[in-house]
């Protein structure tokens, strides 16, 4: 994306991610089941909080004035940036009130659905209509199926072993969906627009795209069927993986204005 | 309807000198490589002639704006008396979504003011009963000031190639089409 790299925001989309889809596999994995949390669920929800208080604090050094960032939640009534700063505000505050009180069900079920809705709002920040490739679900897809790999991936350090075979079909089938995701959704810009192609052109030349798929999906799902289980060193990977993916996303999608005078 | 100002611009005059964007950086003296006023040439692929025609471009002053409906802090306002899409800088935050979000690249980065910035459309000028520095320099009249309230050219167009159409942000720039020169070969002549 135009005018410039942001790597704080790549930074903090990420952790933000990682943080909501904790929260989501946490409150999956608990349905149905005994009103009782998990042995670890405190530490596992105080560490969403604080990965995505870190998010948080990292997305203030992309601003040319951080001193202003308070005033960024007063255009609710239209701008998503707004509506994202201040849902994203509440979560991590929610998180660490369920953290503190040891994952009540009813916060748990509400920090979910708040993760959900938060991921929402952040898919429309950046579906602009000066990114055709992207002015759609495309951006919450992407970052739901983030979220889900991510989360399913550092649950596997906090959930008890009788859970961990769930955790491993989740990331899986999450894999499988991430790779149909990336692979197709720039072959499907390939027929759209003159700025479409050019953007489908630009990931598929892009190092950082064939990265993603190769060490952050591809590698990642045929460790997990091969071994049968979620090795400890695998989110580290993950992680790896969906940075270069979002440094594609940042950096690849090609801008409405780059060809004014041409073909549009 | 309403008085909403825009800029007229008409490609069989153009003649791509760029004194309109210079005019516009004579009058604010933006920093090196900040740029409200560009003039794009035609891409082959739409203009097919070895003398090229050119849109002179900046903010489209839309109808609904995407930059003042993407800013956070509500950086941007509509003047009800003309519809011009002000930026109110001293309130920019510098967080950049309005950069990424106007379809045309209008608003730039200031890197020394780390705040975003875009072409007023001269609205101090015009409250002193002056036009703007990039309607007044041009040299064949190819750039104007129009109201769209009582503009009724039929021959102009909202979206010509080379101009991303957004309809849902209605930018208020209007066109004239460069037409391709007629050219009369001679057939007794190799
Ligand atoms: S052209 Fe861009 S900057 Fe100008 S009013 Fe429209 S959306 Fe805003
Ligand atoms: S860069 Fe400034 S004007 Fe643009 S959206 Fe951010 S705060 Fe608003």
């Amino acid at each position: 994306m135009t005018p410039s790299f942001e790597l704080p925001l790549v930074i903090f989309t990420i952790l933000s991610q990682q943080a909501i889809g904790l929260t989501l596999l946490y409150a999956l994995r608990t349905a149905g089941r005994s009103a009782r949390p998990e042995p670890s669920a405190r530490i596992q929800w105080l560490a969403s909080a604080g990965i995505l208080a870190l998010g948080l604090v990292v997305s203030l050094t992309h601003l040319g004035h951080p001193e202003g960032a308070p005033r960024a939640v007063i255009h609710l009534s239209t701008a998503w940036l707004s509506r994202e700063a201040l849902l994203f505000g509440l979560l991590v505050a929610l998180m660490a009130v369920t953290g503190f009180l040891g994952a009540v069900r009813a916060l748990v079920i509400a920090a979910a659905a708040a993760g959900l809705v938060a991921l929402f709002v952040q898919g429309m920040v950046y579906a602009p209509p000066s990114f055709p490739a992207v002015n759609n679900a495309l951006p919450f897809a992407f970052f739901l199926v983030t979220a889900i790999i991510l989360g399913a991936g550092t649950a596997s350090w906090f959930a008890p072993q009788d859970r961990q075979p769930f955790l491993r079909r989740i990331l899986v089938g999450a894999l499988v969906a991430g790779l149909l995701l990336f692979l197709i959704s720039p072959c499907i810009w390939l027929s759209g627009g003159a700025i479409m192609r050019l953007t489908a052109v630009a990931y598929f030349a892009s190092t950082l795209y064939w990265a993603h798929i190769g060490v952050g999906l591809i590698l990642p799902l045929l460790v997990v069927l091969a071994v049968r289980r979620i090795p400890v060193w695998l989110p580290v990977l993950l992680l790896a993986g969906a940075l270069c993916g979002r440094l594609v996303f940042y950096v690849d999608t090609v801008h409405s204005a780059v060809n004014l005078g041409g073909v549009y | 309807m309403k008085k909403q100002l825009g800029f007229y611009v008409d490609a069989k005059r153009c003649i791509g000198c760029f004194t309109c964007a210079m005019a516009c950086k004579n009058q604010y003296q933006q920093e090196p490589g900040v740029i409200w006023r560009q003039v794009y040439p035609l891409k082959e692929e739409i203009y097919p002639h070895h003398e090229r025609a050119f849109y002179s471009l900046a903010c489209n002053h839309c109808e609904h704006p995407a930059c003042l409906e993407v800013c956070p802090v509500d950086a941007y306002s509509k003047r009800p008396q003309d519809g011009i899409v002000v930026h109110h800088q001293e309130q920019c935050i510098g967080c950049g979504n309005c950069i990424r979000s106007c379809p045309y690249g209008a608003p730039r980065f200031n890197p020394v003011q780390k705040r975003a910035e875009k072409c007023s459309l001269c609205w101090q000028r015009l409250d002193a009963g002056l036009d703007p520095a990039c309607v007044a320099s041009c040299p064949t009249n190819a750039l104007t000031l129009i109201d769209l309230a009582t503009f009724a050219d039929p021959g102009a167009v909202q979206f010509p190639p080379g101009f991303p159409k957004m309809g849902r942000l209605n930018p208020s720039t209007r066109f004239r089409q460069a037409e391709l020169p007629k050219i009369i070969k001679r057939e007794d002549v190799s």
